[in-house]
């Protein structure tokens, strides 16, 4: 199939056109389309995994035609070993948070069209080759988003969506900026990622510094990276289960991929230029984050503080520029995009019972609820780092990565895991331990479409935790050659 | 070389327009709304013959002795007949202001009459080469709009409104009328052709007072200030209109007056530069703080056309396509806007309140005016992004950083009260039940205007095409044949 890549784009924009038509009341049709759409874009990339050759670094399932030449805009797809769990991770998350979500019951009609017009731009996003179109499928992103948090939220959702919506776009303006400079410094010029990778030796320092600066507030707002993480507790916290799931497993990974897409490989100078500042940042992230988490009894906020601090190892992993630390990184955004889905999920099933997610409220479900509890805690634990689990391996390489690098700052980041791992079992003991609170007698335990949500999360954690050659695999050529080609910048 | 008829499709319209009056005249009362068919018509009409032009430029574009038809005009005489032709199809399902339902009913082919003598005075506008011209034209665009936004005689606020419209319009143009006497003293002549000495003192002073007289004219801050009253005032029709067709026309005429013909002294891109930064500035943080959906959308057409004159700082690269590509956008967007506006208008009110729960009431309609909002704040796939691209890229283009930075602060600011409409619509619970209801006309100006927004926004290549084409002119071309001939740049040529 030569169209791939444009497919697994854009079922999820018919599914939600189809949705479209379907008349309100029908909330079975709604799910059963949206589901189709999903679950059809995401076999379409596990498709994708099986044509995409894992030995090359080469940008594979191209596809490019002319847009709009009067620009030199070109609709140009492609993936590689970086994009390609990228891909894959959106559309499965996209999946179980639609299952999860077929219990909203307010507004389904609308909430399930926003949510697929969402992951139409979160793809998007990580497969676009050319600068026009990434940034179109950047702000798509933005206005579903908006909705979903607005509408679905919590109690203060209509500021949240609204600081999450000018925050972002705050950061990615510059961006817009950055690149029409970009298009405009190359000859001829252009707006294809691919060939502006190529330029960067004719360009001075200084200019790479500026462009990196424009960048680099697009995507740290994303990421997000201290000082800019403000818009996120709140932005998680208020949102709605499924939507913090995406939130936090795929929007975040749009910062971290941008930082390696085009603040490494488009300007390389810039990024060793910010590198003493990037790793400076990345230790805050992690042990403010981790202090953050560490002080809120609400679990949801909890979790929405341990993603600053996990972004923060990504980050860690980003400065050491290693192979190594590269390829941590990339796990990283995996392994927490796949824990911090199924802690949101989890999180969000004791609410939705419950309905507080203060943790002291509770106390000794662990013997009234068995399969919550083993879901939750094997969560966890992958999530403080615990090896044998996803999280550890990410966490691992990223350290190890920065190590050679930053001696000081790395060596001092490991606090963040201790107060991680003091935060999660702190919760564990408050939540599943101790006497039942007879208030919660009557609690059930998760319900089949919970658990078909975050079965997959909690098994793929184990499965990369215990084996997790195929994911680095995949990922390994494409970011040696990403080290390789532009060693001698970063000697 | 007088060359009448490059001016035919604006006769022609200036007939149909007096035919209009007259027959308003037989026509009974109930039969009014046929006089307002019959102007779309005639504007279908004018557009036709604007066709003409563009099939046959050898007999239909060249210079005259004031005017000259290229396709920069062009482009822009077909905008403004497109404006024309939405707004008329806009005042047939117009139901007045909301306390009073004050629609005038009667001279309703007074009314269209206007609207087309108006758009003729804009076309003009667009075409001109000499200041008289430009100040008749001008003249003819005000005075008509004047009587428009003042059309509802029973509603207090829209004789306010047209009130202070004319004061402060009279005022502008002697203002201009002046700078075009110290021109004339200057250079011995009001043509902008041909004129061997555009430096000077006098001149640079002229060359300010004209441009006060045109900052009115296209709302440019700080001579922005009628605006909110009188576009609140107007009937919403004429404030759609308003809004987009003398905007537009008069960033049209500055464009080529200032930037083609009269440097004079002055650094005239920093100074738009300036402008530009103002009045976006000022346009979008008043809008905040505005509940009356007619007045938010009257701050946010100041910025906007802010964002245009940013454009203007790259006068010889993109700038003039990004005007043309913005002016396009523009319309079809704000069109949306407005459209929505009159729905919720003829049911409810202009207040924000009016929107509660449309979301829940109506999803589509309530979708697509999102949609135009957010194409008014220029985020993607919208013809609106398009449209802010193009000129950020003339921004950055010409080097000018600060200025392009200041414009993409702007379009953050500028979401704040743009999705406060669609918060209002989207967040609030409803107040009513059932589906909102509207007129026929009123959907298919909201077809077409979303159609355009969103075929804009994804395939703009078409009009990105057109409009490099039409941003030549042959007021450049007449100028540069001048300075061929004066002896001291180039003698070799001189035969």
């Amino acid at each position: 199939m030569t169209n791939l890549l444009t497919l697994i784009t854009f079922v999820p924009l018919f599914g939600a056109l189809a949705i479209l038509a379907v008349p309100k009341e029908k909330t079975k049709a709604i799910h059963a389309i949206g589901l189709i759409a999903a679950a059809i874009s995401f076999v379409l990339s596990l498709l994708a995994l099986g044509q995409f050759d894992k030995a090359s670094s080469a940008m594979q399932l191209v596809e490019k035609a002319a847009w709009i030449p009067s620009f030199g805009v070109n609709y140009h797809l492609g993936i590689d070993g970086l994009s390609l769990p990228m891909v894959l991770l959106t559309t499965l998350l996209t999946l179980v948070s639609l299952i999860f979500s077929m219990s909203v019951e307010n507004r389904v009609k609308e909430y399930w069209f926003w949510f697929l017009v969402l992951d139409v731009g979160m793809l998007g996003v990580f497969v676009s080759l050319d600068f026009f179109l990434f940034y179109v499928f950047w702000e798509l992103t933005l206005v579903p988003m908006y909705f979903l948090i607005g509408i679905w939220g919590g109690p203060k959702k209509e500021f949240a969506a609204i600081k999450f919506f000018l925050y972002t776009l705050f950061g990615s303006v510059f961006m817009l900026l950055g690149i029409l400079a970009l298009y405009f410094t190359s000859t001829p010029h252009t707006f294809d990622i691919t060939e502006l990778m190529k330029l960067h030796p004719g360009w001075s320092e200084s200019f790479q510094i500026t462009l990196f600066i424009a960048f680099y507030l697009g995507f740290a707002i994303k990421v997000p990276a201290f000082p800019f993480h403000t818009w996120l507790p709140l932005a998680h916290v208020e949102a709605p289960t499924a939507v913090s799931v995406i939130l936090a497993g795929v929007l975040l990974k749009m910062g971290g991929y941008g930082l390696l897409r085009v603040s490494y490989s488009v300007l390389p100078l810039g990024f060793k230029w910010f590198l003493p500042i990037l790793i400076v940042i990345a230790f805050i992230n992690i042990v403010y984050g981790a202090l953050c988490a560490m002080a809120q009894t609400d679990m949801k906020k909890m979790v929405a503080y341990s993603s600053v601090n996990h972004m923060g190892y990504c980050l860690l992993g980003l400065a050491g520029v290693t192979a190594t630390g590269f390829n941590g990184a990339v796990m990283q955004m995996v392994a927490h995009g796949l824990v911090t889905g199924a802690l949101f999920l989890l999180v969000g099933v004791i609410y939705d019972r419950a309905h507080t997610r203060d943790m002291s409220a509770f106390g000794g479900l662990g013997a009234k609820l068995p399969i919550y509890t083993a879901l939750m805690t094997v969560t966890v634990f992958a999530s403080l780092g615990l090896p044998g689990l996803a999280g550890f391996v990410g966490e691992f390489l990223c350290f190890l990565g920065a190590f050679q690098r930053f001696k000081l700052f790395t060596a001092l980041s490991v606090l963040g895991i201790l107060v991680t791992a003091a935060f999660f079992l702190r919760m564990i003991q408050k939540v599943f331990l101790g006497p039942l609170n007879q208030k919660w007698a009557n609690l059930e335990d998760m319900s089949w479409r919970e658990i078909i949500a975050v079965a997959p999360l909690t098994a793929l954690t184990v499965y990369l935790g215990v084996w997790p050659r195929p994911a680095l695999d995949l990922m390994n050529p494409t970011i040696n050659n990403m080290i390789q080609s532009l060693a001698a910048v970063f000697k | 070389m007088v060359n009448l008829k490059l001016l035919s499709p604006e006769i022609f319209l200036s007939v149909l327009a007096l035919i209009l009056m007259l027959a308003d005249l037989w026509v009974p009362r109930k039969h009014g709304k046929l006089l307002f068919h019959l102007g779309i018509a005639f504007s279908a009409a004018g557009l036709l013959s604007l066709g003409m032009a563009y099939s046959d430029p050898a007999n239909y574009q060249g210079m005259g002795t004031s005017w000259v038809v290229d396709p920069m005009g062009l482009f822009f005489k077909v905008i403004v007949l497109i404006t024309t032709l939405l707004s008329l199809l806009l005042s047939l399902d117009y139901a007045g202001e909301a306390s009073a339902r004050t629609a005038p009913t009667r001279h309703l082919g007074t009314f269209a009459g206007l609207v087309l003598l108006c758009s003729v005075g804009m076309m003009l506008l667009v075409s001109s080469v000499d200041l008289l011209l430009v100040f008749l034209s001008l003249e003819l665009v005000s005075i008509t709009s004047f009587i428009l936004s003042g059309f509802e005689r029973t509603n207090l606020k829209s004789s306010e409104g047209a009130m202070k419209y004319f004061l402060i319009g009279a005022f502008s143009s002697a203002v201009m009328v002046f700078g075009i006497s110290l021109y004339y003293g200057a250079t011995g002549t009001t043509s902008l052709i041909g004129v061997r000495d555009q430096s000077g003192t006098l001149v640079g002073l002229a060359s300010l007072m004209i441009l006060v007289g045109f900052g009115f004219k296209a709302s440019v801050a700080p001579f922005h200030l009628w605006v909110p009253d009188a576009y609140e005032g107007a009937p919403t029709p004429v404030t759609t209109y308003l809004s987009i067709a003398p905007k537009v026309a008069a960033l049209a005429a500055m464009l080529r007056v200032f930037l083609q013909l009269m440097p004079g002294d002055i650094d005239m891109p920093r100074l738009f530069a300036c402008l530009a930064a103002l009045t976006m500035t000022v346009g979008n943080f008043t809008a905040l703080f505005q509940t009356n959906v007619k007045r938010l959308l009257a701050y946010s057409s100041i910025a906007q056309a802010g964002y245009i004159l940013i454009a203007f700082v790259s006068p010889g690269g993109l700038g003039k396509e990004a005007v043309l590509m913005y002016a396009l956008a523009y319309v079809f967007m704000n069109v949306g806007a407005f459209t929505v506006a009159i729905m919720i208008g003829n049911e409810d009110s202009y207040e924000l309140e009016a929107y509660d729960g449309l979301a829940s009431r109506s999803f589509g309609v309530s979708l697509l005016m999102a949609f135009f909002l957010l194409s008014l704040a220029g985020i993607p796939p919208t013809a609106g992004f398009i449209a802010k691209f193009y000129v950020f890229a003339a921004a950055i283009e010409a080097k000018y950083y600060w200025l392009a930075i200041v414009g993409v602060l702007n379009s953050v600011v500028s979401v704040y009260y743009y999705l406060r409409i669609a918060y209002h619509m989207f967040f609030m619970p409803a107040r009513k039940r059932e589906p909102l209801s509207a007129g026929f006309y009123l959907y298919s100006g909201l077809a077409v205007a979303a159609f355009c927004v969103v075929f804009i926004g994804l395939y703009p290549d078409p009009f990105i095409a057109s409009a490099k084409i039409s941003s030549a002119t042959l007021t450049e071309a007449a100028r540069s044949v001048k300075t061929a001939l004066s002896p001291v740049s180039v003698p070799a040529r001189g035969g």
